[in-house]
């Protein structure tokens, strides 16, 4: 009989509690699930076996450790609240005779029985789930669908294991907790904190000035591969204002209005901006945490879907035709056309040889150098241009100078230029000026045209670039191969490009291209020309889908955990500012407040409470917008629109389901403050 | 007519799932002339606050009438009866009842700001009723920076400032020690000669012993009341000794 005494005490206790302790098993639950289903894709052959799998498993295996790391900090989090609501019932145990001792006992067995229900609940619908979830990944980035069910023993003890010893911290915070207090503190523990807070000012500025200092970076930043750096730089600093801010400045602010003597004053404000103020500070940690998490949810939701949506954009952009190849050109010798003969010839063979055409072909030859712009001059002499900014990388450029019959031929046009003058095409960039000139030499008159075959070359490129179309490419760059780079060569480089449609079905390019490549290397062997590659275009596209694919699916992974537990930290905010707020009512009451100016109230507070954290992050979004465009470049995402669409409706569903959580929660809220008018 | 009239005064209490009924009050009839100080004493369980939350219009009865003013408490609806409550009566409550979110000034400014009363009103009140009670100096505090005394002399400033017909006190000393009670005591000795009507349910019959009547109500009905007439405090805290033996032993009426 006794050694059942603990393990039913802690089950009443739980039982007296389940409003608290409801949600909290809930929660560990679903963490568990995630943590399972995600360890098990990052493991299954079936994942492995895709096209790219292994890279998708390398982002689903980041995505465990995040999961892991989050779940520890917020179950601590929750956890920390649940026993604060049962210190008065274990300070009254002590009183009555239980020492510290039998109190972790209690503590113990409550926390055994919340990772047992947690693990099995968490483990069996891990399980359940998880073929619906490989499927899902599956269907993401495309591939074969197979319909077997399997269960990962390796992944349920990393689950079982990690989370054991998650429970085992919080079971030792617990008992830090409890260890520490006498009787009577535990009991009084509820009405401490019960100063009024003031509000610091100088951490409200500061919080301020960290925002303003990551907004600013989001809004400047031009280069993506500064954007990347900065971007967590960036990260922090809102992380840091948003917490100063929502603590302290939220504080300030409510004293400040308190100051307005005929706004505070007024029964629609009285009493939500006192009890605002007063709350503020301790509920400022969570507003701000449900702020921060929003955020995440938003940038990762937007940005993940945009990538994945605007994939085939880029894939064309990067990828003019089925097949694309290019090779170096010896010396400066552009004129030499034996060898593109030969290439071209072999190709066609090749492509013959297979069973196909070569269709839609295109070609050109370019000259390509980098250097700096500044105003209306370039200079590629790196010896001397090499005093850009390294963190924005302002001013530098790559040129490409095409001639004007290939462009002719590939374009379709009949444009005509004279010496000295060229077409130009920006990409990623803006040139104002209509004469450039080359290392205070020659210059070129431009002309400026919209659109341009050739940027796939361009596409992957962090720096922006120029593309010169002129008449005679080695009048056009006359003095510019003479200058050799940092490693000694000449800073000029030629290429010729040759890409083409075959008819060939999707499935069979890869394997095209592949043979393609050995004919030509055997081609080009022992010879000052290079392969530069041969790239088809299905290929690139598979493997893209894979990896935006890959980062869509962890990025809903991790919103629905981030998601879990905003709406766990709203639920436990209403629920524990009810109980608060429940004695408060009935003396308002007493003293002579209508119902309905005790709604008004409440619902005032609640508005404020619940969208402060939503507009801030709305906030938080517009500045990121900037900052997370120029990343998603790397990708090779340039359609604006579809990230503007992407962060529009991620906002919008989330505001919903937000309005959502509200009401439910409110109606908590409403229950247990109007609980006390009846009693 | 009297200022307050209360004409059998019935109060039922059923439990949860019907069944057993409860009579907290049987039959309680008196009435209050305005200037008035009236203690109510009783045994726990006697109905004392059962008839004070109806005085209050916190609660309603059974049966019975209570008459403040001339208005039938009962007739009131329901959607004003908190207003009603919050411009004619004043509370003072044993816990205090001060929210520990305002300060002092906001705890005496709150029946005034819900009744949308413009500020500067509010101050000129406010400063008058602070100086008599002697508060002036703790108004900026937060009830947990301040005394019990403070506290209830606070909540008395709060009942006052609406210049109610009447004060409601529910066991005002109970919280207090007895030098604070004095002081309170004495208080609202100088507040009801200056005029206005108390109505103080208590069990002290030192703060008894102040009021110029006392009822004392056993079984849900008044059972006896004392005129204080010309007595000084110790006769008549004598006499409700007295009185308060004799219900105790359940002795038969004089």
């Amino acid at each position: 009989m006794k050694t059942m005494f603990y393990p039913k005490l802690a089950l009443d206790g739980m039982g007296k509690n389940s409003k608290l302790y409801l949600p909290y098993i809930l929660t560990c639950s679903g963490m568990v699930l995630m943590h399972y289903i995600v360890a098990f894709i990052s493991e299954a052959d079936t994942i492995a076996s895709l096209r790219g799998g292994d890279t998708i498993q390398a982002f689903l295996s980041l995505g465990v450790f995040v999961i892991e790391a989050f779940s520890l900090l917020f179950l601590i989090y929750t956890n920390s609240f649940l026993i604060r609501r049962r210190k008065k019932e274990f300070g009254l145990y002590n009183m009555l005779g239980m020492g510290k001792k039998n109190l972790a006992l209690i503590l113990l067995w409550e926390n055994v029985i919340t990772a047992a229900i947690a693990l099995i609940a968490g483990i069996s619908f891990g399980i359940l789930f998880s073929k619906l979830a490989e499927l899902g990944l599956i269907y993401t980035v495309g591939g074969d669908v197979n319909y077997m069910f399997t269960v990962s023993p390796d992944s349920i003890i990393m689950t079982v294991r990690n989370y054991l010893v998650i429970f085992a911290v919080l079971f030792l915070n617990d008992l830090r907790q409890i260890g520490s207090a006498t009787a009577i503190n535990l009991i009084k523990s509820e009405n401490v904190g019960e100063k009024p807070p003031k509000g610091n000012v100088l951490y409200g500025v500061l919080g301020v000035v960290f925002l303003a200092a990551a907004y600013c970076i989001a809004v400047t930043v031009e280069n993506p591969v500064a954007a990347i750096t900065l971007f967590l730089v960036a990260v922090l600093l809102v992380i840091g204002g948003t917490y100063l801010l929502m603590i302290s400045g939220s504080v300030t602010l409510c004293r400040m209005l308190q100051k307005n003597k005929s706004f505070y004053y007024n029964p629609k404000h009285f009493v939500s901006v006192s009890s605002m103020a007063y709350r503020m500070k301790r509920n400022g940690a969570g507003l701000a945490s449900i702020c921060i998490l929003a955020t995440m949810v938003l940038v990762m939701v937007s940005s993940t879907t945009s990538l994945y949506a605007g994939l085939e954009d880029a894939i064309a952009e990067q990828y003019p035709r089925q097949i694309n190849t290019a090779f170096k050109i010896d010396g400066s010798d552009l004129d030499s056309s034996d060898k593109i003969d030969e290439i071209r010839s072999e190709i066609i063979d090749y492509s013959g040889e297979n069973g196909t055409a070569t269709e839609n072909c295109s070609e050109y030859k370019y000259a390509y150098t980098a250097g700096m712009i500044e105003k209306d001059v370039a200079e590629t002499d790196q010896s001397k241009s090499l005093t850009y900014n390294e963190l924005t990388m302002k001013g530098l450029y790559e040129f490409f100078f095409i001639p004007l019959e290939d462009y002719n031929a590939v374009m379709g046009t009949r444009a005509e230029l004279s010496d000295g003058e060229a077409l130009v095409y920006c990409y990623r960039g803006s040139y104002p000026y209509d004469t450039i000139t080359f290392n205070g030499g020659r210059t070129l008159k431009l002309e400026k045209i919209n659109a341009l075959y050739f940027t796939g070359l361009s596409a992957t490129s962090i720096i922006p670039s120029m593309y010169f179309i002129v008449p005679d490419v080695n009048r056009a760059i006359e003095g510019l191969p003479q200058i050799a780079n940092i490693a000694g060569d000449s800073s000029v480089t030629y290429y010729w490009d040759f890409c083409f449609d075959t008819d060939l079905p999707d499935d069979r390019q890869h394997e095209f291209a592949s043979g393609l490549i050995n004919r030509l290397s055997d081609l080009v062997e022992n010879d000052t020309w290079q392969l530069q590659y041969v790239e088809s275009r299905e290929y690139q596209k598979e493997y893209n889908i894979a990896m935006n694919g890959g980062l869509l699916y962890l990025g809903i992974v991790l919103s629905i955990v981030f998601l879990f537990a905003t709406v766990l930290i709203i639920y436990y905010k209403q629920l524990s500012e009810g109980y608060e707020d429940r004695s408060r009512f009935e003396i308002m009451q007493k003293v002579g407040i209508t119902k309905k100016e005790i709604r008004q109230s409440i619902n005032s507070q609640l508005l404020t409470v619940f969208f402060l954290p939503l507009g801030l992050a709305a906030v938080h979004m517009c500045f990121a917008f900037p900052i997370i465009k120029r990343m998603l470049m790397l990708f090779s995402l340039r359609n604006d629109f579809v990230f503007l669409m992407a962060t529009g409706i991620s906002l919008g569903v989330f505001s919903l389901f937000y309005v959502a959580v509200y009401k439910i929660t409110s109606n908590a809220y409403y229950n247990i403050v109007s609980g006390a008018k009846e009693d | 007519m009297s200022f307050i009239e209360v004409s059998g005064l019935k109060k039922t209490y059923s439990t949860r799932f019907g069944g057993n009924k409860v009579e907290a009050l049987r039959n309680v009839t008196f009435s209050v002339e305005e200037g008035e100080f009236i203690a109510i004493m009783g045994e726990s369980g006697s109905g004392k606050t059962t008839l004070l939350n109806i005085l209050a219009a916190l609660d309603k009865p059974t049966g019975g009438t209570v008459l403040l003013g001339g208005v039938d408490l009962s007739r009131i609806k329901e959607s004003s009866i908190a207003a009603f409550r919050r411009d004619n009566l004043g509370f003072v409550f044993q816990e205090f009842n001060l929210l520990d979110t305002f300060s002092v000034e906001d705890n005496i400014y709150l029946p005034l700001v819900l009744a949308a009363k413009p500020y500067k009103e509010m101050q000129s009140k406010l400063m008058n009723i602070a100086q008599r009670l002697g508060i002036a100096g703790i108004l900026k505090k937060y009830p947990y920076e301040i005394s019990g005394g403070q506290k209830q002399r606070a909540a008395v400033a709060r009942a006052m400032i609406t210049d109610p017909m009447v004060i409601l006190a529910d066991e005002p000393t109970g919280a207090l020690d007895s030098r604070s009670s004095d002081d309170l005591l004495g208080l609202f000795r100088d507040v009801n000669c200056s005029g206005l009507t108390i109505i103080m349910v208590t069990h002290s019959i030192k703060a008894a012993s102040v009021a110029s009547r006392v009822l004392f109500i056993r079984d849900g009905a008044v059972y006896h009341q004392l005129y204080r007439g010309s007595d000084t405090d110790e006769q008549m805290y004598q006499r409700i000794t007295d009185s308060l033996t004799l219900l105790a032993t359940g002795g038969d009426r004089q």
